[in-house]
């Protein structure tokens, strides 16, 4: 990797962070109703410590309603969720972020009317801003998306869609998670800003963070994760290592929902 | 008309408790001294008031913050035109009816290019406009008012007298109650309602929403134009104050205290608010600080107002004795008769010259739309044959909503033409639309939420005209014998679809699978040749959605013409004829299902990857979850 | 032209204490919804406080103010905490709600201070300033200087503030702003009780001007609002431009039309709302879907 030196900073630190404080995600027998309809039915996972794990499947599976719910931004109907030692139950959407998992919402969800760099210093909300390291921390969110760092002062709304996503994930890089969950970053982006997206979830991936990656877009999760879970009406239809599943005709079948 | 086992409550008013009432109102002078009776007669203009206020924002939906402006156009109209132009008192008020009606139209007008807050602001500020114009204009008399308005003439009963005025009060009120939930129980106020609970579904069931807007704004200032005249003729004397903002949020405290939704309630809102404030004669600010915490106590725990509370005790009874709709059952759905005509027309497709003479049912031509930039729909073509069920599919965001929203007149495409059975229907209004036979549903149901289901449907199953509403004052009979046709038919639609036993149900509080039918059901009773539905199967489990199969082929089958959007591979698979697959806003293939499942540029929309789509297709049987 | 100078002039310091009800308005709005009607009675609330304060306990005038502000602040968070479940859900109930409150506040205000009202000693007691032939009064240019630091403390707090900033993250999108760790609960009870702060301000510098009395929120709260709506409800930029326009139309409408200034104001701001429902710079409303 030839990154400069801030983003060895970031490695080095990210490998420490994780090393220091080895968490694991684990999901089990997590449930998601929406006024009666069941959108997650008892679906179990777990994303080891640098592990970088995808969860594919189509349109309405339950996908993003379960990204949700492990931020606990709809309320979970059954299932133990840990973090780790925390219980994620007990703990405010709010304070998820503090800690250590960072959340990219599908469909970006940038605050418009604020700069790139409101952004991303927002992101960094549960930090202290005048701490020099939320500073350094924008300094690598820079180099890895020059991009923001050329547009830093342009109204967020005013962006591409892609340069939206980029800002999407930098804001949630801003508050130095340990694992980072991603909705359906290469929604409505051209495949060539699918393969931007990629690139830089394998960096990341390479710098030890863990990823929980949610995507209708097989191609792109395959390459970007190790393990997968398709899903399927809201439950797990099959797991396995992303190069496993690629081979899988099965995937394609549940996707078509022949 | 009430079926034994339905959850339907008796509605017509006991006629025991209403001969009662008439009683109580007829000896009620008798019975009272000439301060209380002056206080009664008081307290019916406000009931008035309150009932064109309850029309409006209750029924309609509409906040109307200028009912005392109605209220005061009507009574200035009257001392004016009495005093100044020297016409005789009856005259005046006709006249002054008039104005008040055109001036709730003038109000109303807003009311098209803006709702909630906003339209409350604007009414207000031209309520106090109004009490500005009183207040300031020579001929309104200024701060002082008019005075010496004549008696009120009436076959030489000397109104003077506030007993006898209070039997004119009394008839007058009762005549216009009677009208007024006459209007809500029947045709025009259910469509008001349904307006109220949601403007979009209302309009793709054929309710002419700028219409409705303006009737209410008028319904609530003709009653204002009532109370104002009946006021003039009491006191015979006016001045600005009585139609001041405090009086309008006192107004205002009586609606919302006595449940807004119901005109029974907005009555004894009024009439027990005013007693109170008599009581509290000597105290007038304890009176308005009581009513403002009553009112945000209201709006925070009891939103229905008093009229609400027999419901709401109800309900809790209902929950702890474990709910009512759990002992309803869905029925089966009975199949729509087959149309044969229309059903061949698919089938043979050797039928030559004739067939092909026959129009498509629907022609999208290269229809585009725009939000600010982003292309949602790029020159999009589709053409369904008649009595044909079509598919739309395509991954999230690829514009398949947006078609719909096109198709049905929700949205105005930035381009392109839609052809609907050889008419050319763009940029028409929904319920135009639902007139030429477009019915729809939509991704996250839209019931009307505070209607009953039976409701639900007979707001769709009436196809009369909201401008027909003059029959309400010329020729109500005729109302009423279609109240009944309506009522048989919509039994007959709830028999259908298995849905008898939730007739008087409230939609929101069924399961979501029944709400789905109900939603279906609502969009066939406006008998549509074109049906489109936006993800039926959404939240159905199997059976559910094996019944949804057997419906919409029913439902093709007498002759309608379906297109569905749908993320349920299989149920696109059994179902429809032909497939069009939309992603980023273009048509990117369109075959039977077989075909398109085969197609790459498919298989990369969805999966990302075209290299996937070399795999041979596993067939069903091959593998089990 | 020396005539329309002057009107124009006479204008705008109401102009500045509509833009202040305006800005007061429009970030509860944009923060969380919620239409406060009661807005207008929380600034007479506010008048009096600073007037009473003023004037009884020979208080400075600018500590008057502040402690006007205080106290209206709380009953700002009071009234949140009371509509709290009505927030994002129904427009109409809330409004009915925040009317409601408007009327307790009314009658609190009959309570404390009596039905009749009183006038306020202007507090600057300088004589007026010609200016190339134009007649200033004093308290006017007081009025526009005090409105001008207020804006800038106003927008130096959501611009240059970690606060400010989340605040106007969760106007824009609230699921976002918990992801990031924002408590919207709290970001919304502090921008209402800098609304009601806004009004107490915009109350206790019109008191001298006018006349305080329980009723005085009526139609300044409403041409307030109007204002926030000519400015497309929720940009501060708008509220100023809007409160201007409304100051100035008020003021050549007076001119004119003398009594029915009020009448006049409200049509030809009918007619504007009808043609633009979005405000003047309705293009930057938050769309709150």
């Amino acid at each position: 990797m030839n990154s400069g030196t801030a983003a060895k900073d970031q490695h080095e630190s990210g490998a420490a962070a994780a090393a220091a404080r080895p968490e694991t995600l684990s999901v089990e027998d997590l449930s998601v109703h929406y006024g009666g309809v069941c959108a997650v039915r008892s679906i179990s996972f777990t994303v080891e410590p640098g592990q970088s794990v995808g969860i594919i499947g189509a349109n309405g599976a339950g996908k993003t309603s379960t990204l949700k719910a492990l931020m606990g931004l709809v309320p979970r109907s059954g299932g133990r969720v840990r973090f780790g030692e925390t219980d994620l139950a007990k703990v405010r959407a709010r304070d998820v972020v503090r800690h250590g998992i960072g959340y990219v919402p599908e469909g970006r969800h940038v605050f418009p009317g604020l700069t790139v760099e409101k952004n991303l210093m927002l992101g960094a909300y549960a930090r202290s801003w005048r701490d020099p390291a939320t500073r350094r921390t924008l300094e690598e969110v820079y180099e890895l998306f020059p991009v923001l760092g050329e547009m830093h002062g342009r109204l967020a709304g005013a962006l591409s869609g892609g340069q939206q996503q980029m800002l999407a994930v930098g804001r949630a890089l801003m508050a130095k998670p340990r694992l980072l969950l991603l909705d359906e970053p290469s929604m409505g982006l051209s495949p060539k800003l699918v393969e931007d997206i990629l690139a830089v979830l394998v960096r990341l991936r390479e710098e030890g963070l863990s990823l929980l990656l949610v995507e209708q877009n097989a191609k792109l999760t395959f390459e970007a994760t190790s393990d997968c879970v398709v899903m399927e009406n809201g439950e797990v239809a099959m797991t396995g290592t992303s190069r496993e599943l690629r081979e899988d005709v099965r995937v394609r079948r549940i996707y078509l929902g022949l | 008309m009430n079926l034994p086992g339905t959850l339907r409550h008796p509605r017509a008013p006991r006629l025991g408790g209403l001969a009662a009432l008439i009683a109580a109102a007829w000896i009620l002078p008798y019975q009272v001294g000439g301060y209380a009776i002056h206080v009664v007669n008081i307290a019916l203009v406000f009931a008035l008031l309150a009932i064109g206020m309850g029309l409006a924002m209750g029924i309609a939906g509409q906040i109307n913050l200028a009912q005392v402006a109605f209220f005061g156009v009507s009574a200035y109209a009257t001392a004016i035109l009495t005093t100044h132009s020297g016409l005789g008192f009856w005259p005046a008020a006709a006249l002054a009816m008039v104005a008040s009606a055109l001036i709730g139209l003038l109000v109303g007008i807003p009311a098209l290019r803006m709702q909630s807050h906003y339209l409350g602001i604007v009414t207000l500020g031209l309520a106090l406009g109004f009490i500005n114009w009183t207040t300031n204009a020579e001929i309104a008399g200024g701060a002082e008012g008019i005075s010496a308005i004549p008696v009120p003439p009436m076959f030489g009963i000397d109104l003077t007298s506030e007993y006898l005025y209070y039997y004119l009060e009394v008839v007058v009120f009762a005549l216009a109650l009677a009208f007024g939930l006459f209007v809500v129980r029947t045709g025009l106020g259910r469509r008001l309602k349904a307006m109220r609970d949601d403007p979009l579904a209302a309009g793709a069931v054929g309710a002419e929403i700028p219409l409705l807007r303006m009737t209410a704004f008028m319904l609530s200032s003709v009653f204002g134009g009532i109370a104002g005249v009946l006021y003039v003729g009491l006191i015979r004397y006016i001045a600005p104050e009585t139609f001041n903002i405090a009086n309008m949020f006192l107004l205002l405290a009586m609606v919302v205290i006595g449940g807004r939704q119901s005109l029974v309630g907005c009555v004894v809102g009024a009439i027990g608010l005013t007693l109170i404030r008599e009581q509290l004669v000597d105290h007038p600010t304890v009176a308005q600080l009581g009513f403002g915490i009553v009112v945000v106590i209201m709006v925070v725990f009891a939103p229905t107002g008093l009229a609400g509370v027999p419901a709401r005790v109800r309900a809790a009874v209902d929950r702890r004795r474990g709910r009512s709709a759990d002992r309803a059952e869905l029925r089966p759905f009975q199949p729509y008769e087959p149309a044969e005509q229309d059903a061949r027309t698919t089938e043979e497709t050797d039928a030559g010259a004739a067939a092909e003479s026959v129009a498509p049912m629907l022609e999208v031509r290269e229809v585009s739309k725009q939000f600010r930039g982003l292309k949602a729909l790029d020159g999009v073509s589709v053409t369904v044959a008649r009595g044909e069920i079509r598919g739309i599919v395509g991954p999230n965001g690829s514009g398949k909503t947006t078609l719909f929203n096109v198709i049905s007149g929700f949205y105005k495409a930035s381009g392109g033409r839609v052809v609907l059975d050889g008419r050319t229907v763009t940029g028409a209004r929904p319920y135009r639309l639902s007139m030429l036979g477009v019915a729809r549903t939509f991704q996250n149901l839209r019931l009307f939420g505070e209607m009953s289901v039976k409701d639900n449907l007979l707001v769709a199953l009436d196809r009369s005209r909201t401008a027909a509403s003059w029959r309400y004052v010329l020729w109500p009979v005729g109302v009423l014998r279609r109240e009944h046709r309506l009522n048989e038919q919509a039994d007959a639609l709830l028999a259908r679809f298995g849905l008898t036993e939730f007739a008087g149900a409230a939609p929101g509080s069924l399961p979501y699978g029944i709400q789905r039918r109900i939603e279906i059901a609502r969009a066939m009773a406006g008998s549509p040749r074109l049906l489109l539905l936006d993800e039926p199967a959404a939240g159905l489990n199997g059976e559910e959605v094996r019944q949804l199969a057997e419906i919409v082929r029913s439902i093709r089958g007498s002759g309608v013409t379906v297109v569905l959007i749908e993320h349920n591979m299989g149920l696109v698979m059994s179902l429809c004829e032909r497939v069009t697959v939309l992603a980023g806003g273009v048509v990117i293939a369109e075959g039977t299902p077989d075909e398109v499942v085969g197609d790459p540029a498919v298989i990369e929309a969805y999966l990302g990857d075209s290299a996937m789509a070399e795999m041979p297709l596993p067939t069903t049987t091959e593998v089990s979850p | 032209m020396q005539v329309f100078l002057q009107t124009l002039i006479g204008g705008l310091s109401l102009g500045a204490i509509y833009a202040l009800v305006a800005m007061g308005f429009s970030l509860v709005y944009r923060t969380m919804g919620l239409v406060n009607f009661a807005h207008a009675d929380v600034l007479m609330i506010g008048a009096y406080a600073a007037s009473t304060f003023y004037m009884s306990t020979k208080l400075p005038f600018a500590v008057a103010m502040v402690l006007s502000i205080a106290l209206t602040g709380l009953i700002g968070l009071f009234i949140e905490r009371v509509l709290r479940p009505l927030e994002n859900k129904d427009f109409t109930l809330m409004l009915i709600g925040t009317i409601g409150f408007g009327m307790v506040l009314q009658a609190v205000a009959v309570l404390i201070w009596g039905a009749t009202g009183h006038a306020v000693d202007n507090p600057v007691q300088a004589a007026p300033i010609e200016l190339f032939g134009l007649r200033v009064r004093t308290y006017d240019l007081v009025v526009l200087l005090i409105v001008a630091v207020a804006v800038v403390l106003l927008v130096g707090f959501l611009q240059r503030t970690k606060r400010g900033a989340a605040m106007q993250a969760v106007a824009m999108d609230h699921e976002a702003a918990t992801a990031v760790g924002i408590h919207v609960g709290r970001s919304n009870a502090i921008a209402f009780a800098i609304g009601a702060g806004l009004a107490a301000l915009a109350g206790g510098l019109v008191g001298p001007l006018l006349y305080v009395n329980p009723t005085m929120g009526g139609a300044i709260g409403i041409k307030g609002f109007a204002a926030a709506m000519l400015g497309g409800c929720g940009n501060i930029p708008g509220a100023i431009v809007g409160g201007l326009a409304i100051g100035v139309l008020d003021s050549f409408a007076a001119g004119h039309f003398q009594g029915y200034s009020e009448l006049v104001v409200f049509l030809v701001f009918t007619v504007i709302i009808m043609i633009k429902p979005l405000g003047l710079f309705g293009e930057m409303t938050v769309s709150r879907a």
